[in-house]
């Protein structure tokens, strides 16, 4: 158990190395949700005005998006660089160590989760520089646990891919998951103003939930209600993504 | 006329640095040059001007009668061009690529299909002409990449060490092909850092380090220069190494160090057929020789006489000086 | 041959090369169809009432108005990944073939843009096609699908020369491909994707000097009201003038990059 904490720290911490290292690479990623949200509510600012929207102005109802975006990159992120360390070579180095491969997977996920504050972070400063209030506590902790539990959770499958295709190449298809999984929801206005068939395909995405979840404390305040079916589609995704991920990490290599 | 003339070529860049330091060289038509020196001495560099790709800062030179620097366009008609890395396009496949080489070197469009064919064929290349270029093994692509520098009958061929990384195999058919390049009268200027492969191709040999020209001449001329060709001797149980140099002094010069284990090492003009008298004289004083071993200087010797490295890990410097 | 006819077999050859490139490579092409796809979809199926709030166009349906700023988008990708192929070749080696091939220096860099131009006809098909599927109609007609296919195909061209010219300074497909947060940026503060007059400030101010908003306008007008005189113009300068100053500027970077090597 301690040398798997070992394991996972010492993984986590070589992910966190390269942003250190490399920060050109990382800043795109850390950007790109900031830049989405400033772009998307100077364009569609007006929609806010629209009978039966929910939030007094569009930025402060897109930032949960933004957050949730940038949860999205990171985990297609992590799926990138592990398709780079697979075609590098490093991979086959981390496989022939001791550690269990549960828990190779678990490093490079973990990592995942905690790169996600970075652009959650940054988005948050800008919003907040904005005018756009400042949530209370509980609510911030819920957004950086629902946060974290995306990243996580787009990081398992883009991990799959990644081992399933073994190639950098995939990284358009992990990205494109991410978007789909975050845009197809409640995300430009509430479910009542979306068209029919956006309101029947954000029923059915377990990410709506998780923005509803998010969205608390920005736009109302703090629910059970919205609260629980965020974190049951969050422990979802995790369970089932992950589950992909260990199964395509069983069968590497064979 | 030369097909290639260079006249104090140098290349500098920002800082001071000159990668190439004012050199001068002349090859004739119809010959192989070869330009042999280490990691970093300047032959790409030297390469990359003389292929119009990289402007010379100083000097002068001229292929195929034309300047580098003020001809560029009519010298890139006359030339061909296989750089150190086979640059390829990966998605295409070996016959498209030939059939674009053709139409960018202005091969009429009726004569571009035959001339194709005929290329890929000689570098055995029929069979996978229609694959992707990516799918090739390194000596594919370097046949592919000799191939499309050949495409238009250029006047001279710039090989940029083309056997790089090949296996045995693909090496020998390259030699040959440029054997017959030379029998059909096109100039070969070959960059190599392999002394063999100067020395089986080229007829004339430049070495190059740090960017200035250390020697030129033929192989043979070159080598003579550094000593003779050494029996180095190992005798079976105690002998009297005095009197066997004695036994030896008529044959030639007796050196002063004996490498590689040896215990008397012996200079000897007639090579090979000096060995049988030296063995027959030896054994006439009951010495008996239990290896002997015939070692011809090379090119890697003449480096090391005039740098003080040698050419194959250039930064190993020379234990002992040759006799 | 005369040299112009060589010149233009040069282009078509190397155009030739660079759409095959392309259609073998379909993970680079999907995405500049894709993602603007995504966004059109959500974007009509998230804001699709708001051709109610006043001061909107008359529109028959929020995706007519959309279908020209998902042009717009997947053509601007379309110069990115221009760019992004311009690298990979100088990083190949084979962009050094091409040099040393007694061609003309500018077929280096109209080849390719020929390609770019090809690839924006079917981009624009694209989405004439799938605004024909989900029920948007061309109210200009014959005329005015053929204005948007002419500020497209232009348009685009200009987008690959910023490809280009990007590609040749930074020499590297990583550098080129960071620049797409900076694409959605210009995006953004145009009218491509909103009516200029209802853009939050200063959104509002820059699209007027955006050149974007004018090509998403040009090409948006023929679909909602028909072909006008003012906003087709107004587009095809606007595109004219970025692949003027695209293409020029490309000439110029090739043109360094020559000289310093």
């Amino acid at each position: 158990m301690i040398q798997s904490v070992t394991v996972v720290r010492a993984l986590v911490r070589r992910a966190l190395n390269e942003i250190l290292r490399v920060p050109g690479a990382a800043i795109p990623g850390v950007l790109a949700p900031t830049i989405f949200m400033l772009g998307l509510s100077s364009v569609f600012g007006k929609a806010s005005s629209l009978p039966g929207f929910t939030a007094d102005d569009f930025r402060t109802f897109i930032v949960p998006v933004g957050l949730l975006q940038g949860a999205g990159f990171t985990g297609a992120a992590t799926g990138v660089n592990l398709a780079r360390d697979i075609e590098q070579g490093w991979f086959d180095r981390l496989l022939l160590c001791p550690a269990p491969r549960v828990t190779l997977l678990s490093g490079v996920v973990a990592s995942a989760a905690l790169r996600a504050l970075l652009p959650g972070i940054f988005l948050l400063a800008v919003a907040f520089s904005l005018g756009v209030a400042v949530p209370t506590l509980v609510a911030l902790v819920i957004v950086t646990v629902l946060v974290m539990g995306l990243a996580c959770a787009m990081a398992c499958f883009s991990v799959t891919l990644a081992l399933k295709f073994r190639t950098q190449q995939a990284a358009p298809l992990m990205q494109i998951a991410g978007f789909i999984g975050v845009l197809f929801t409640a995300s430009y206005a509430p479910k009542p103003l979306l068209a029919d068939w956006l309101r029947a395909v954000a029923t059915v995405n377990p990410v709506t939930y998780i923005l509803d979840g998010v969205r608390q404390g920005f736009v109302g305040g703090v629910t059970w209600a919205d609260t629980w079916p965020a974190l049951l589609s969050t422990v979802g995704l995790i369970g089932v993504l992950g589950t992909l991920a260990a199964r395509g990490l069983r069968r590497y290599g064979v | 006329m030369a097909a290639i003339e260079v006249s104090g070529l140098e290349r500098a860049y920002k800082g001071g640095l000159k990668a190439v330091d004012g050199i001068d060289l002349e090859v004739q038509a119809g010959e192989v040059y070869g330009f042999l020196g280490p990691n970093g001495a300047g032959k790409t560099t030297t390469v990359r001007m003389l292929v119009t790709l990289l402007r010379p800062t100083g000097g002068r030179a001229t292929v195929a009668g034309h300047d580098v620097a003020t001809e560029p366009q009519h010298v890139r008609r006359r030339i061909g061009v296989a750089l150190q890395e086979a640059a390829l396009d990966p998605l295409m496949t070996g016959r498209e690529l030939m059939e674009l080489q053709a139409t960018l070197h202005g091969i009429a469009p009726r004569e571009v299909s035959d001339r194709a064919e005929d290329l890929i064929g000689r570098v055995g290349l029929s069979d996978a002409q229609g694959r992707r270029v990516g799918t090739y093994s390194g000596g594919m692509r370097r046949r592919l990449d000799l191939a499309m520098a050949l495409i238009h009958d250029p006047e001279v061929l710039f090989l940029d060490e083309p056997t790089t990384g090949l296996d045995p195999t693909s090496r020998t058919t390259l030699w040959n092909e440029v054997r017959r390049l030379k029998d059909n009268g096109t100039t070969v200027f070959l960059t190599t850092q392999y002394l063999e492969e100067a020395d089986q191709l080229a007829d004339r040999v430049g070495i190059i380090s740090a960017g200035k020209i250390v020697a030129e001449g033929t192989p043979a001329a070159l080598k003579a220069e550094v000593g003779l060709p050494h029996l180095d001797l190992t005798f079976d149980g105690d002998v009297d190494l005095a009197r066997a140099r004695e036994v030896l002094a008529p044959f030639g010069e007796v050196r002063a160090d004996a490498p590689g284990g040896a215990d008397l090492s012996l200079g000897v003009r007639e090579g090979s057929s000096a060995i049988a008298r030296v063995v027959r004289a030896l054994d006439d004083e009951d010495m008996c020789v239990g290896r002997v071993e015939l070692v011809e200087p090379s090119l890697d010797d003449v480096f090391a006489a005039r740098t003080g490295s040698h050419l194959e890990g250039a930064d190993v410097p020379v234990a002992t000086a040759p006799a | 041959m005369t040299d112009r006819g060589f010149s233009l077999r040069v282009v078509v050859a190397l155009a030739r090369r660079a759409m095959l490139g392309s259609l073998r490579r379909p993970q680079f092409l999907a995405p500049l169809v894709l993602f603007p796809s995504m966004f059109l979809a959500v974007n009509t199926g998230g804001l699709g009432r708001t051709t109610g709030l006043p001061g909107f166009p008359k529109v028959d349906g929020f995706l007519d108005f959309q279908l020209a700023g998902a042009m717009t988008q997947s053509l601007l990708l379309g110069g990115v990944a221009t760019g992004i192929a311009t690298a990979l070749e100088i990083e190949g080696g084979f962009f050094d073939r091409l040099v040393a091939s007694p061609i003309s220096r500018s077929a280096i860099v109209l080849g390719r843009l020929a390609a770019t131009g090809a690839t924006a006809v079917l981009q624009v098909t694209y989405f004439l096609v799938l605004g024909f599927l989900f029920g948007a109609t061309v109210k200009g007609g014959i005329p005015g699908v053929l204005v948007v296919y002419l500020i497209g195909t232009v348009a685009a061209v200009g987008f690959g020369a910023i490809g280009q010219a990007l590609a040749l300074r930074a020499q590297s497909a990583a550098s080129v491909q960071g620049i797409f947060p900076l694409v959605l940026v210009v995006l953004f503060v145009s009218s491509a994707f909103f009516p200029r007059d209802l853009l939050s400030s200063p959104s509002d101010v820059i699209a007027t000097y955006n050149p974007l908003s004018y090509i998403a306008e040009g090409m948006r007008t023929p679909i909602i009201e028909g072909v006008g005189a003012t906003s087709v113009l107004e587009g095809l300068a606007a595109a004219v003038v970025v692949v003027v100053a695209a293409g020029g500027v490309a000439l110029l970077a090739l043109r360094g990059r020559l000289r310093e090597a």
